[in-house]
């Protein structure tokens, strides 16, 4: 005798574990989704069409807050920084992070405390790297000091304070933070690696390195998108490392707009303005994403 | 002459020693079975004379050529791996140019061979899919594709086909003794499948722990294998191993077969020397399955044929003949015999043993008495 028999016509135990439970669970998550993303989205968005200053207003106010953006050089400078930094931040954290990955590879000694040290900066708040690494860049307490110690006295190393370099700066600690954590990512792809591809390889008669960039390499793809989409969404919401390593300075030399966002929409009053480049943040991640996610879709549909 | 010889080749990781002085040689164009146990070194075995490995201690040498320091590229050898190994990111046919790309045969050329190796294995309309896109069969015709291409002295296949299903495993197993036969070329070829290796092989290297138990043809090895782990090893059903008490009686070995009920006198061929030592003691005598029949089936030319009496305990119908499952000297007994007189549980059968091919082992040394 089966349970359902048992429970019709009415409340039937299994029947409210395989369709009701699974439902009821999923259910806090995924309300808290909707209103912690979308509803805040929606808000977001609707504001930045607002005369918003210190509090919400929610009278519509057309496309004001966008021309007024559009017309702020300290929005491009952000925006450029972000190109820059972005930029460089995602190409040198795969680079670094894949060579790493490779020369870990190739089964040496102590490598499981290699890959532990590679990982740790991982493990640290971005405000902690930041504050470490403003105290290494600092000229007066840092690298140039201990260079002037050492005796080379010619050395100038001053990116943290000169507004042209400022941005250089927050690459690199940028990068220190997370291209071990690239590594971790592409050394599990090397090792999913089926041994005996590389000993066909080897049969072949191709060299290390040919087998490394023409077979397991481009065998990584699915882990260099991953990595892309992980170091690009770092970039775009890069904050709280900029905040602690200049603070956006000098001036607004490494502005970025994540801190344009907050300075306008929270420290200077004006709510509507810092919505509208929430926006612009948002369309520049969706940009960046979507056709990724796009064409991966499509390569699995028609695998 | 010798296409391929092992000499007293050994390999150890530290302590532990893997491949304990292994020898074999074969001709051009024979087809070499390695064939043991998982784990008893094969392809340990495979992977050194690929260069993969290197040689603890001992010589390999591939056409005359002592090839223990060459490096993969340079021995002239092509393999064909379990897994397949295919480039993922590569088309079927990047695939089997990526050799001869690498060792730079011009595009021309390159373009010809692809062609012949496509139509030999029929896989030309697959060449310009991925790996992904290919079933199991089609993979490992890409896999030998790759190694055809290459035109090598020597090709090692590691288990190629054991990743396949039944039904294709045989299908692909005839294609290569085709392909041997046609092409001629040396091949090494590592299984733990005993059918495999029968049917594919010129020369069967049974080994265990990392020792050639036995080398020889597939009928040497299915007719006299040299020890009691060749002969269980080799042979589907497996031999019967019955202890027995070895008598002798007028020249031959006689031994005495109980049914439970009746001790039988069974006479077998002519006692050898080595046997003859064992008179009076305990010996194991092994009788394949289809040497131990019944009366109508036995061929009928053999003289002095023994019969026995015993009583079914099983029988297990494959279709053509029935396994008839009895008991002597207290051990289970397996003999082959037609459905008609296979009889049912519990029935008193008569069965015929042919003498001339009983072996006799010696229980202490596992070794044939010859
Ligand atoms: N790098 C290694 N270090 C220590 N022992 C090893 C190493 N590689 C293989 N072995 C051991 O060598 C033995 C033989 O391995 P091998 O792969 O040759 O077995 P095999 O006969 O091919 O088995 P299978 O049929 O399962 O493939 C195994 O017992 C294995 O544990
Ligand atoms: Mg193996």
């Amino acid at each position: 005798m089966t349970a359902a028999s048992q429970g019709a016509p009415g409340f039937s135990l299994s029947r409210f574990a395989d369709t009701i439970l699974p439902k009821l669970v999923i259910a806090p998550t995924v309300l808290a989704c909707l209103i912690g993303f979308y509803a805040f989205i929606g808000w977001t968005a609707w504001l930045s069409f607002t005369e918003s200053r210190l509090l919400p207003r929610y009278e519509w106010a057309g496309f004001v807050q966008y021309i007024e953006l559009f017309g702020n050089d300290r929005w491009w400078t952000a925006m450029q920084n972000l190109a820059v930094f972005g930029g460089l931040f995602i190409f040198f954290g795969l680079l670094i992070g894949l060579v790493m990955a490779v020369l870990l590879d190739q089964k040496i000694r102590g490598e499981g405390a290699i890959r532990t040290i590679y990982l740790y900066p991982m493990a640290l708040s971005f405000i902690v790297t930041g504050t470490a690494w403003k105290w290494i860049l600092n000229p007066g307490l840092g690298v140039e000091k201990l260079l002037h110690d050492w005796g080379f006295t010619g050395v100038v190393f001053d990116w943290i304070i000169n507004p042209d370099f400022a941005i250089y700066t927050v690459v690199i600690a940028g990068i220190w933070q997370s291209s071990g954590f690239v590594m971790a990512l592409f050394l599990a792809g090397l090792r999913g690696v089926d041994d005996s591809i590389i000993k066909a390889a080897q049969m072949d008669g191709a060299s290390l390195p040919t087998i490394y960039t023409r077979i397991i390499i481009p065998s990584l793809r699915p882990v260099f998108l991953s990595a892309f989409m992980i170091l690009a969404h770092i970039a775009v919401k890069s904050f709280d490392l900029v905040m602690a390593l200049t603070g956006g300075g000098p001036g607004f030399a490494t502005d970025l707009p994540s801190i344009f966002m907050y300075q306008h929409g929270f420290t200077r009053g004006q709510l509507g303005l810092g919505a509208a480049s929430a926006m612009m943040m948002l369309f520049t991640v969706a940009a960046v994403v979507m056709p990724f996610l796009y064409s991966e879709l499509r390569r699995e549909r028609r695998g | 002459m010798g296409a391929l010889s092992i000499r007293n080749v050994k390999k150890s990781y530290g302590d532990t020693h893997i491949l304990k002085g292994i020898d074999l040689e074969i001709d051009k164009g024979q087809f070499l079975i390695l064939v043991g146990p998982s784990g008893c070194g094969k392809s340990t075995l495979l992977n050194m004379i690929a260069g993969l490995d290197d040689i603890s201690s001992g010589e390999i040498a591939i056409a005359d050529r002592v090839v223990n320091k060459l490096s993969p590229k340079d021995r002239d050898i092509a393999m064909v791996f379990q897994s397949y190994a295919l480039y993922p990111n590569m088309s079927v046919k990047k695939n089997i140019a990526f050799g001869l790309e690498i060792r730079k045969v011009p595009k021309a050329e390159q373009e010809e061979i692809i062609a012949r190796v496509a139509k030999t294995l029929q896989i030309e309309h697959l060449l310009d899919r991925k790996p992904s896109q290919l079933s199991g069969g089609q993979r490992q015709r890409v896999a030998m594709g790759r190694a055809l291409a290459r035109n090598p002295t020597l090709f090692l296949f590691d288990e190629p086909l054991s990743n396949l299903d039944a039904k294709l495993r045989v299908e692909m197993r005839t294609e290569i003794k085709l392909l041997h036969q046609r092409l001629g070329t040396t091949i090494v070829y590592v299984t733990h499948d005993q059918i495999e290796a029968m049917t594919l092989g010129d020369r069967i290297a049974v080994m265990k722990d990392g020792e050639v138990k036995q080398f020889g043809s597939p009928q040497e090895i299915y007719d006299t294998p040299a020890n009691l782990y060749v002969a269980g090893f080799i042979g589907s059903p497996a031999m019967n191993f019955i202890p027995v008490q070895l008598g002798e009686e007028g020249g031959h070995a006689v031994v005495v077969l109980d049914n439970g009920s009746t001790p039988q006198s069974v006479r077998l061929g002519p006692i050898s020397e080595a046997q003859r030592a064992f008179v009076g003691k305990q010996v194991i005598l092994g009788v394949r399955p289809e040497q131990l029949t019944d009366p109508e089936s036995a061929h009928s030319d053999r003289t002095n044929l023994q019969s026995l009496q015993a009583t079914v305990a099983i029988t297990e119908p494959t279709g053509p003949d029935t396994l008839v499952t009895v008991t002597l000297n207290g051990v289970k007994t397996v003999a082959r015999c037609h459905p008609r007189a296979a009889g049912h549980p519990g029935q008193a059968v008569t069965l015929v043993l042919d003498p001339t091919k009983a072996l006799l082992f010696d229980p202490a040394s596992e070794k044939r008495l010859a």
